[in-house]
């Protein structure tokens, strides 16, 4: 009846792996199962990654590349035979007043949430409907979105453009890969302890208001969000797709 | 469990779950027992509690069973008062009498009302209130929703009203029992192939329009709406809290 957290024989590409959410996200896919496919712009991150996956018996590679570059992507999925599972990770945040937003920052960072996202969610999915028997061995997306692609807050306008926007083309991509049996999803977090975050609640009146907007009371560890990922990407969600996990403390239900 | 990925392991906990005898809680009971959780089953039906506990005993965890209707308000306090261990509660009795909105008779929106919405509330709240009072170090309540909760669909007026409202009370509730790391969620699965909704498959129309809503082109089974259930009342979903896992083949995502 209850069906496991099992990625044997699948391999999953992750966006971002070298740091935060990508680098849980990756260790948990390869804790399950999975040949994880590590990707980031800086190598000497990858390859810690890559030694705590083999510590742990299991199978990665790994690719620098720079999400923004189209033909850094095409480069590596030429290089991987197969695709089961990607994780659509990488992406950044430079907290702004609206009124003060840089045009340098709103274009860096739609460039890289939005644009880039979806390339390389464009780029996967057509590797990914090639294999023969998809049909029959499905296939997952997971977007890594954010409780700030339910709703506003301060600071965070150029954010929630973007990750309200990965809200949407989620849930376009389900619709048009359904008849591949493959499966689009997002998770939302609220703030997560990753080296982003950390820097953002070095401002202890900040940190403050945004606990107390959290009703359980904490921030999420990363391995709630990559828990919750790893869901996605089994075929324990087999009938998920189109939707979102909020992994948020009951940020968003106020 | 893994560095970043938690298992989906209930050992030790003990799992109330109401409508057990049948389809969606029975299913449910199963998987909570399968991932180690003891069952404590509501039903009204003696001969099916008792086939349930064969199935439960396989997997070596302790079971009792109470025969009860959750409408009856007084039973169900004085069984749920006197529990000496709770930590979960799978609230799912709920029942359908589809008719369209203008022929909706008064009993049947007496009977929806009553089972769907103040039987839930009830034993939400006899739940929560125990769980509090046996000092436990964490709670897990899932309320059985349905897509309808979040769409309307064809003779579901009252069954939509009911569900929305399940949705409105789990997020109030996520609010209330936060601070006694009492997490509430729902799942909201597509029609599932049960034994209340078989009579709805058998006819062939109503098939078609299922099949053409969900794009992807499979039935929900209890299976998937029970692992679901069981990631929920788990550790491993322990930052999500007033939010809903969408189990529908991408039903509600257009």
């Amino acid at each position: 009846m209850l069906k496991k957290i099992n990625l044997k024989n699948k391999t999953a590409l992750v966006t971002g792996a070298g740091k935060g959410l990508g680098k849980a996200c990756a260790i948990a896919l390869a804790e399950a199962g999975a040949k994880v496919i590590l990707l980031s712009r800086t190598k000497s991150d990858l390859v810690k990654v890559n030694k705590i996956i083999k510590k742990t018996n299991g199978s990665s590679q790994l690719y620098v590349c720079d999400v923004t570059n189209l033909e850094d992507i095409k480069k590596v999925l030429r290089k991987i035979n197969r695709l089961d599972i990607l994780v659509n990770n990488a992406g950044n945040n430079r907290p702004q007043h609206f009124t003060k937003v840089s045009q340098e920052n709103m274009e860096y960072l739609t460039n890289l949430n939005m644009k880039a996202a979806f390339h390389v969610a464009q780029l996967c999915s057509r590797k990914m409907v090639k294999t023969k028997n998809r049909k029959k061995i499905g296939g997952s997306i997971i977007h890594m979105s954010s409780q700030l692609g339910r709703v506003g807050c301060e600071g965070r306008n150029v954010y929630n453009m973007n990750k309200f926007g990965v809200e949407g083309l989620s849930r376009g991509m389900a619709f048009e890969l359904a008849p591949y049996n493959i499966r689009v999803n997002t998770v939302c977090p609220t703030f997560v302890e990753t080296p982003m975050v950390k820097k953002f609640f070095k401002n202890k009146k900040f940190k403050n208001k945004m606990l107390k907007n959290i009703p359980l009371g904490r921030v999420a560890k990363e391995s709630d969000v990559a828990t919750a990922v790893a869901f996605l990407a089994a075929d324990s969600s087999e009938m998920i797709t189109g939707t979102s996990l909020l992994v948020d403390g009951g940020w968003t239900a106020q | 469990m893994g560095m970043f990925l938690k298992n989906i392991n209930l050992k030790g906990k003990t799992a109330l779950i109401t409508g057990a005898t049948k389809g969606l809680g029975r299913g449910a009971a199963v998987a909570i027992a399968e991932a180690g959780g003891n069952i404590i089953a509501i039903g009204r039906n003696q001969f099916e509690l008792n086939t349930l506990k064969k199935e439960i005993k396989k997997f070596k965890v302790n079971y009792i069973s109470f025969n009860c209707d959750v409408n009856n308000y007084n039973q169900m306090k004085s069984f749920i008062s006197r529990l000496k261990k709770l930590d979960i509660l799978v609230n799912n009795a709920g029942t359908n009498i589809p008719e369209s909105f203008l022929n909706v008779k008064k009993s049947s929106l007496e009977t929806l009302l009553s089972v769907n919405t103040k039987a839930v509330f009830n034993v939400a709240q006899l739940c929560a209130n125990q769980i509090i009072k046996l000092k436990r170090k964490s709670g897990s309540i899932i309320n059985i929703s349905s897509i309808f909760g979040l769409v309307a669909g064809k003779k579901r007026t009252v069954y939509s009203m009911t569900k929305f409202g399940v949705e409105g009370l789990t997020k109030g509730m996520a609010l209330d029992l936060a601070k006694y790391n009492i997490r509430v969620n729902s799942v909201c699965p597509n029609i599932v192939l049960t034994p209340r909704t078989k009579k709805y498959f058998a006819d062939k129309k109503y098939n078609k329009y299922v099949k053409e809503n969900t794009p992807i082109n499979k039935v929900v089974t209890v299976s998937d709406v029970a692992t679901s259930i069981t990631f929920l009342a788990s550790e491993a979903a322990s930052m999500i809290t007033g939010s809903s896992i969408v189990i529908d083949g991408g039903w509600t995502a257009k």
